[in-house]
C-alpha cells in the first residue's frame, strides 16, 4: 500500500480555497456508475465540503449526494481523514434521483417506496376491492377499469390515481399510449389478454407486417446500416417466427430471457467479457430502446438512463415484441364520455376535445399515422374487411347507433381502398392540410345552422365515415360538397342515416375526387405500368397478385418481389 | 514463490483493502475493513448500490463481511445490516444462506470479497428477486 499522500501544495490551482481550511491538498477520484471525476480537496475537510465541491461537478444538489468509501457511507459530519481517504483513492457516488439523500442509517421508516403505498391502498379503502386485490404492486388493474369508474373512486387511491391519467386527465394522445405501455408492462395478465386478442394475434402472425414495422423506424433503419447481423435477424422468416411465438407465449419469454441472463453472466466472468458487454450494450440495446421508445412512446424499460450496466443488459430483449397498443381503444374512451344521440356524433364533446387537439398539435396526427404500426394497421385491416367491421363495430363511438353501423359497413371498402391510397395517407400527415379540413368542416357547420335547407344532414353521411380517431379523408368530402349543385339530391328531411343511393352516389363521387387528388385519376395499373412490365418480364405472371403487391408496397419493386415470393409457399 | 493455493491471507487481503479504496470493478459494490485499526483483517464492511430496473434500485446496502483465519481457503461469512427482501438472506437478522449464493456454495480461494457482493447484486436482478416487496428503506437489522 505504498500512497503517498504527500501533494505540493504550491503546485495546486484552486489553492486559494481550499487550502483556507489548512493542509494538503489531494485528489480524489470520484466514480458513479456512468462518470468518474478528479477532484481535489483537502485532506483535512469534512465530507460535508468535499460534497459541496463534488454537487459543483457533478451538477447535483449536495443533499442528493451519497458516498461511499471502503464499504461504508460517508456522513456529513465525518472527515476524509477519519475514513482514511488519501489522495490517489477512489469514492464511490449515487446521486439520488428522489429528494430523500440519506442512506441507510438509523430507522427512518419514510420511503416512497412502491411497497409502501400498497399499505396505502389498503387504508384507502372502502371502495373497490376488486382493483385492490388484483394488483400489490402499483398499476395493477387495466385501463379497462378505469373508465368504467369516474374521478371520485379513482381519487380514493393514491396509487391508481395515475390510471385517472388515461381516461380522464390527460386525453394526449401519446400519452395514452404510454400510460397503456406502462400498464401493459406491469399487468402480465393484461398482456396476455391482449396477445390473446385475435387481431393482434393476426398481426403478430403476419412476419412481413413485422417486418415493414421494424423496418420503417427510421433509427431502426440506421441501427441495421451499422449492424447487419440485425438485418440478418430481421430477414430471416424462421427465426421471425420464433421471435414472435415467443412474444404470443410469455413463459416461454421468461424462460428463454433467463437463459439469456445465465449466459450473460458467465460472459461477464471471463475476463475482458465484461467490457465486451458494455460495447455490446452500448452499440446495440440504447439505439435499440430509444427506437423502441419512439415507436411506443415510452421506454418500456424506465430508467434506463443510458446506464451502462452490462452486466444487466440482456439482448434478449432486443427480440422482444411488445404487443401493440390498441389504436383504437383509448382514442375510443377518450372521444365517448358521453355516447351522445344526436345525430351528429362528431360533435360530441369527447371528439370535439380530441379534433381540437389534433388541430392545435398538429404533430400529433403526424405521429399517431407515422407510427409505423398504424400504416399496417391501415393495410391489414383493408386486407381483412371482417375484421376491420369488427373493430369498428366494437368501438364504443357506435355502439349506440346501429344507424351509424349499417352506414360504416356499406361505406367499409370503400374507406378502406382510399387508406391505402399513399395520397390520402400524405394528406392525412400534413398538418397544414389537415387544418384546412378542420376550417371546411367548421364551415360547414356554420353553414348548416344558417341556412338548413341548404345541406340538410349531407354533413352526417360524410362524417360517418370516421371511424375511431382518424377524422381524415372524408371531412374533405365535406368540401366537395359545396362544389356539387346543391340541387343535385332531393334534400329529404330523412335522417340521415338512411341509406339514400343518391345521397351514396354523391359521396362516391367526393370520395373519388379526394382520392383523385394531385395526381390525376390514373388508376394503379396505370401507375404502375412500368414495375408491372418488369415483374411479368421476371416471371411473375400473376398480373393480379403483382399488382396487388404493388399497391401495397407502393410501387417498390423490390418489396413487392419479396411480398409476392413470400405468399407463394404458404 | 506461493502457488494460488497458498497466498498467506493477509496478503490477500491486504490487496483486497486497497482495491476496495482504489474502487476497482464497476462501481456498484464497495468494500473496506470496518476497522481501520484492525490488524487482523478480519471484520469488513460492503455497500451494495442496487441494481436500476429493479425494486432494489437507488438504495444502498450496508453488509458486514467476516474473513475468517482460514481465509482465503474458506468463504466469508456475509450479513445485511441494511433490511432487505432478497432470497437466501434471512428475514430475521440479515444472515445470508451459504447455499443460496453460488459464490460461496462453490467457493475458490480466488474469488474475493468483491466478488461475493457482486454477486450478490447480480441476484438482485434476477426475475425471482427483481419485484420483490422491501422494507422501508433505511431499516437495519438490530441483532
Amino acid at each position: 500500500m505504498a500512497e503517498n499522500s504527500g501533494t505540493d501544495p504550491a503546485v495546486n490551482t484552486n489553492a486559494d480555497e481550499n487550502a483556507a481550511k489548512g493542509g494538503t491538498i489531494i485528489m480524489v477520484t470520484v466514480k458513479t456508475p456512468k462518470d468518474k471525476e478528479e477532484i481535489a480537496i483537502s485532506e483535512d475537510s469534512s465530507v460535508a465540503q468535499f460534497k459541496e465541491e463534488i454537487s459543483k461537478r457533478f451538477k447535483a444538489k449536495q443533499d442528493q449526494l451519497v458516498l461511499i468509501f471502503a464499504g461504508k457511507i460517508l456522513k456529513d459530519g465525518d472527515t476524509l481523514n477519519q475514513h482514511g481517504i488519501k489522495d490517489g483513492l477512489t469514492v464511490h457516488l449515487v446521486i439520488k434521483t428522489s429528494p430523500k439523500a440519506s442512506g441507510g442509517s438509523t430507522s427512518q421508516a419514510s420511503a416512497p417506496s412502491p411497497g409502501v403505498s400498497s399499505s396505502n391502498r389498503s387504508t384507502a379503502g372502502a371502495g373497490n376491492p376488486p382493483p385492490a386485490s388484483t394488483a400489490n404492486q402499483s398499476q395493477g388493474t387495466g385501463p379497462s377499469a378505469a373508465p368504467a369508474q369516474p374521478g371520485n373512486l379513482l381519487s380514493g387511491f393514491g396509487d391508481l390515481s395515475n390510471l385517472a391519467g388515461l381516461g380522464m386527465g390527460s386525453s394526449n394522445f401519446m400519452e395514452l399510449q404510454q400510460q397503456m405501455q406502462r400498464q401493459l408492462m406491469s399487468n402480465p395478465e393484461m398482456l396476455s389478454q391482449i396477445m390473446e386478442n385475435p387481431l393482434v394475434q393476426n398481426m403478430m402472425s403476419n412476419p412481413d407486417l413485422m417486418r415493414q414495422m421494424i423496418m420503417a423506424n427510421p433509427q431502426m433503419q440506421q441501427l441495421m446500416e451499422r449492424n447487419p447481423e440485425i438485418s440478418h435477424m430481421l430477414n430471416n422468416p424462421e427465426l421471425m417466427r420464433q421471435t414472435m411465438e415467443l412474444a404470443r407465449n410469455p413463459a416461454m419469454m421468461q424462460e428463454m430471457m433467463r437463459n439469456q441472463d445465465r449466459a450473460l453472466s458467465n460472459l461477464e466472468s471471463i475476463p475482458g467479457g465484461y467490457n465486451a458487454l458494455r460495447r455490446m450494450y452500448t452499440d446495440i440495446q440504447e439505439p435499440m430502446f430509444s427506437a423502441a421508445r419512439e415507436q411506443f412512446g415510452n421506454n418500456p424499460f424506465s430508467a434506463l438512463g443510458g446506464s451502462p450496466d452490462g452486466s444487466g443488459a440482456q439482448p434478449s430483449r432486443t427480440e422482444n415484441r411488445e404487443p401493440l397498443p390498441n389504436p383504437w381503444g383509448p382514442t375510443g374512451s377518450t372521444a365517448t364520455t358521453t355516447t351522445t344521440t344526436s345525430t351528429s356524433i362528431f360533435n360530441s364533446p369527447g371528439m370535439q376535445s380530441l379534433m381540437q387537439q389534433i388541430s392545435e398539435n398538429p404533430q400529433l396526427m403526424q405521429n399517431m399515422l407515422s407510427a409505423p404500426y398504424m400504416r399496417s394497421m391501415m393495410q391489414s385491416l383493408a386486407q381483412n374487411p371482417e375484421i376491420a367491421s369488427q373493430v369498428l363495430m366494437n368501438n364504443p363511438l357506435f355502439a349506440g347507433n346501429p344507424q351509424l353501423q349499417e352506414q360504416l359497413r356499406h361505406q367499409l371498402p370503400v374507406f378502406l381502398q382510399q387508406m391505402q391510397n399513399p395520397e390520402a395517407l400524405s394528406v392525412m400527415t400534413n398538418p397544414r392540410a389537415m387544418q384546412a379540413l378542420m376550417q371546411i368542416q367548421q364551415g360547414l357547420q356554420t353553414l348548416q345552422t344558417e341556412a338548413p335547407g341548404l345541406m340538410p344532414k349531407y354533413i352526417q353521411m360524410p362524417m360517418i365515415l370516421i371511424p375511431g380517431g382518424i377524422p381524415g379523408a372524408p371531412l374533405s368530402t365535406g368540401g366537395g360538397l359545396p362544389s356539387e349543385t346543391p340541387p343535385a339530391s332531393a334534400p329529404t328531411s330523412t335522417p340521415a342515416a338512411g341509406a339514400n343511393p343518391s345521397q351514396q352516389q354523391l359521396i362516391q363521387q367526393m370520395l373519388q375526387m379526394f382520392a383523385g387528388g394531385s395526381q390525376s385519376t390514373q388508376t394503379p395499373e396505370v401507375r404502375f405500368q412500368q414495375q408491372l412490365e418488369q415483374l411479368s418480364a421476371m416471371g411473375f405472371i400473376n398480373r393480379e397478385a403483382n399488382l396487388q403487391a404493388l399497391i401495397a408496397t407502393g410501387g417498390d419493386i423490390n418489396a413487392a418481389i419479396e411480398r409476392l415470393l413470400g405468399s407463394q409457399p404458404s | 514463490s506461493a502457488a494460488a493455493a497458498d497466498v498467506p491471507r493477509n496478503f490477500r487481503l491486504l490487496e483486497e483493502l486497497e482495491e476496495g479504496q482504489k474502487g476497482v470493478g464497476d462501481g456498484t459494490v464497495s468494500w473496506g475493513l470496518e476497522d481501520d485499526e484492525d490488524m487482523t483483517l478480519t471484520r469488513w464492511r460492503g455497500m451494495i448500490i442496487g441494481p436500476p430496473r429493479t425494486i432494489y434500485e437507488n438504495r444502498m446496502y450496508s453488509l458486514k463481511v467476516e474473513c475468517g483465519p482460514r481465509y482465503p481457503e474458506t468463504p466469508p461469512f456475509v450479513r445485511f445490516v441494511t433490511k432487505i427482501n432478497l432470497n437466501g438472506v434471512h428475514n430475521s437478522n440479515g444472515v445470508v444462506d451459504t447455499r443460496a449464493v453460488s459464490a460461496l456454495a462453490k467457493w475458490q480461494n480466488s474469488y474475493s470479497i468483491r466478488v461475493v457482493l457482486q454477486e450478490l447484486r447480480r441476484l438482485m436482478m434476477c426475475k425471482e428477486n427483481m419485484k420483490l416487496p422491501q422494507p422501508p428503506e433505511g431499516q437495519i437489522y438490530t441483532n
